[in-house]
């Protein structure tokens, strides 16, 4: 039924269809691409050709290599930093909404003061005491995720535990925690779905901002904002160097969106 | 609605401290010694010790917090490592600069968003509709400073229409100065634009939906008269509380967008205490900065019970 109505959904197939690519161009980079950190300097800021299809940066980098391992970098990111998010997320808002009182009271306030800040500013905040490393930028936006995900699992937790099948369990003396892991969870798997794709999208952008303004990944690692940082001093002579990565972070970005949206329309009508 | 609004402005002040205790310890965070990290290996033993107590670090962490605490109730936000200024001191230079570039972000998307979102649920499942949800879906996926970057290679190298970076203040050239904003508010504005005119479009479909619209179009009022002062008003309750929260987003994103256009806001000043690593800097100004979107927040959230009277405080 559910995979029925997806096939149906063109916007959202053709979201996933990005997504399929851009994953295949990650994994089989070394095969597209030739090596991402090759200098070569008779070849400075050469335009777009036959040889270098994206040209080449300030030091005869080939940009186009550099973009497709940059894919790798920004799912690297994007996808460990929402596994974070999700697994901290859940557990705060199961605890959270099953417990209710004292203790929903007292995650849901922290929670709200993290939503508080601006996230990439949170980020960037993050980032400026941890230092530029790729794990760290995967904290940062791990971290500053959680409320979205606490939030969501939290709102279907409370619903799900007015409905008789958790009232039979409880009425049985099942254990807590397998009524959250068996029965509540499973239930809230729909509207987690969508939040995980559509912080997917987030992720990509947060990440491409954080490097662009130098906080991401240290060069000379070939992520997507990196070349965007560096691309903004050559304005003039290659502004191929400004074109490419933004088209790549854009697609990248278009296809968890596309994809979360036909989601959200098939699993979860009501949050539409 | 009262009782909503004290309640509202009770649980204020909870949010604020838990805000102010989440900076606090961002500088605890540095691994290994802070004050090494931020004087470099080769400060003076007695530098370090000046520095550790100019920021009271021998003392106990609460009273530690305790102490900023009530240096910041009476606006001593620190005082940078770099330029030894108090840091509130240069934040009220900055504040200006970000605050015109959110703001017209800010109308910018709203322009754009209101009339096109609800022409939009007029004409549902109709071509326009379609185009319209095509627009949404690439405003809020192409990356704000990447249109930042593209805007001035097309419109400020290539065509020469607009200048390039810097600023001039509003209120000593306003027209000079509004042509340095154009790119750069446009382009941050534009994520928020897709995800107001999302909004505007959803609710106004489940406004149009309901008896009282039905009964005002069975009246024989305009079309006009029936979208503009029936419809529209009850749609803008969600909407308002979407603005409320893209509007951080436009506070985190001018950080980007300052630095594509060297903008001399806020958000440039972080970005160079970072690299400076003047860590007083960064955390007041984060710190501003939440505070700013607290405030706007509960002002957006006093709005609603305006908008929508029938709101409770769960």
């Amino acid at each position: 039924m559910f995979f029925r109505r997806m096939l149906e959904n063109r916007m959202g197939m053709i979201g996933l269809a990005i997504i399929l690519v851009n994953v295949a161009v990650a994994v089989l980079a070394p095969w597209i691409a030739g090596d991402p950190l090759k200098v070569n300097v008779a070849n400075r800021e050469a335009p777009p050709s036959k040889e270098y299809l994206f040209g080449t940066d300030e030091y005869g980098r080939d940009i186009f290599s550099r973009v497709v391992y940059g894919a790798r970098i920004s799912f690297y990111i994007s996808i460990l930093s929402v596994v974070v998010a999700t697994i901290f997320g859940v557990a705060i808002g199961a605890v959270a909404g099953y417990y209710g009182r004292w203790i929903d009271n007292l995650l849901m306030r922290i929670m709200d003061a993290i939503m508080s800040f601006p996230a990439i500013l949170l980020a960037i905040g993050i980032m400026a005491v941890l230092g530029g490393h790729l794990n760290n930028v995967v904290i940062a936006l791990g971290f500053v995720y959680i409320p979205r995900f606490a939030r969501v699992v939290r709102g279907s937790v409370l619903s799900l535990n007015e409905k008789e099948f958790v009232e039979a369990s409880l009425a049985m003396g099942t254990n807590d925690w397998v009524i959250l892991w068996r029965h509540i969870l499973p239930n809230c798997m729909a509207p987690l779905i969508v939040q995980v794709t559509v912080n997917l999208a987030y992720a990509i952008l947060a990440e491409a901002s954080l490097s662009f303004l130098g906080l991401g990944a240290p060069p000379p690692a070939p992520s997507w904002g990196n070349i965007l940082s560096d691309a903004r001093n050559f304005m003039l002579d290659a502004p191929w160097m400004t074109v490419f990565p933004g088209i790549a972070i854009s697609l990248a970005v278009l296809g968890f969106n596309l994809f979360g949206d036909g989601l959200r329309d098939v699993l979860d009508p009501r949050m539409k | 609605m009262i009782r909503y609004i004290i309640k509202r402005l009770l649980y204020f002040i909870p949010t604020l401290l838990l805000v102010a205790l989440l900076v606090f310890f961002m500088v605890h965070l540095i691994p290994g010694d802070p004050v090494m990290v931020m004087l470099g290996d080769n400060a003076s033993p007695e530098n370090i010790a000046a520095t550790r107590n100019a920021l009271g670090l021998d003392r106990p962490l609460v009273f530690q917090f305790v102490f900023w605490l009530g240096n910041l109730v009476q606006g001593d936000f620190g005082t940078s490592i770099q330029t030894k200024q108090p840091v509130l001191q240069s934040i009220k230079e900055r504040f200006p600069v970000t605050i015109i570039l959110t703001t017209l972000a800010l109308l910018f998307s709203l322009i754009l968003a209101l009339p096109s979102g609800a022409m939009a649920a007029l004409y549902q499942n109709t071509q326009k509709d379609y185009l319209f949800m095509i627009a949404t879906v690439l405003g809020v996926s192409l990356p704000g400073f990447w249109l930042g970057l593209m805007a001035l290679l097309v419109f400020s190298v290539h065509f020469g229409w607009f200048p390039s970076i810097g600023f001039v203040p509003l209120w000593e050239d306003f027209w000079e100065g509004l042509r340095y904003m154009v790119l750069p508010s446009t382009t941050l504005g534009l994520y928020m634009a897709a995800v107001v005119a999302r909004m505007t479009r959803s609710s106004m479909l489940e406004v149009l939906r309901l008896e009282y619209v039905t009964h005002a179009r069975a009246k024989g009022l305009s079309e006009w008269k029936v979208v503009a002062k029936h419809a529209l008003k009850n749609a803008f309750a969600p909407t308002l509380t979407v603005i409320g929260i893209q509007y951080g987003r436009l506070l985190g994103g001018a950080v980007v967008t300052e630095t594509v256009f060297s903008l001399p806001g806020l958000g440039k000043y972080i970005v160079v205490a970072i690299y400076a690593r003047d860590y007083p800097v960064v955390q007041g100004c984060i710190l501003f900065i939440a505070l700013i979107y607290v405030v706007i927040n509960l002002v957006v959230d006093l709005l609603y019970s305006y908008f929508d009277p029938r709101i409770e405080y769960q």
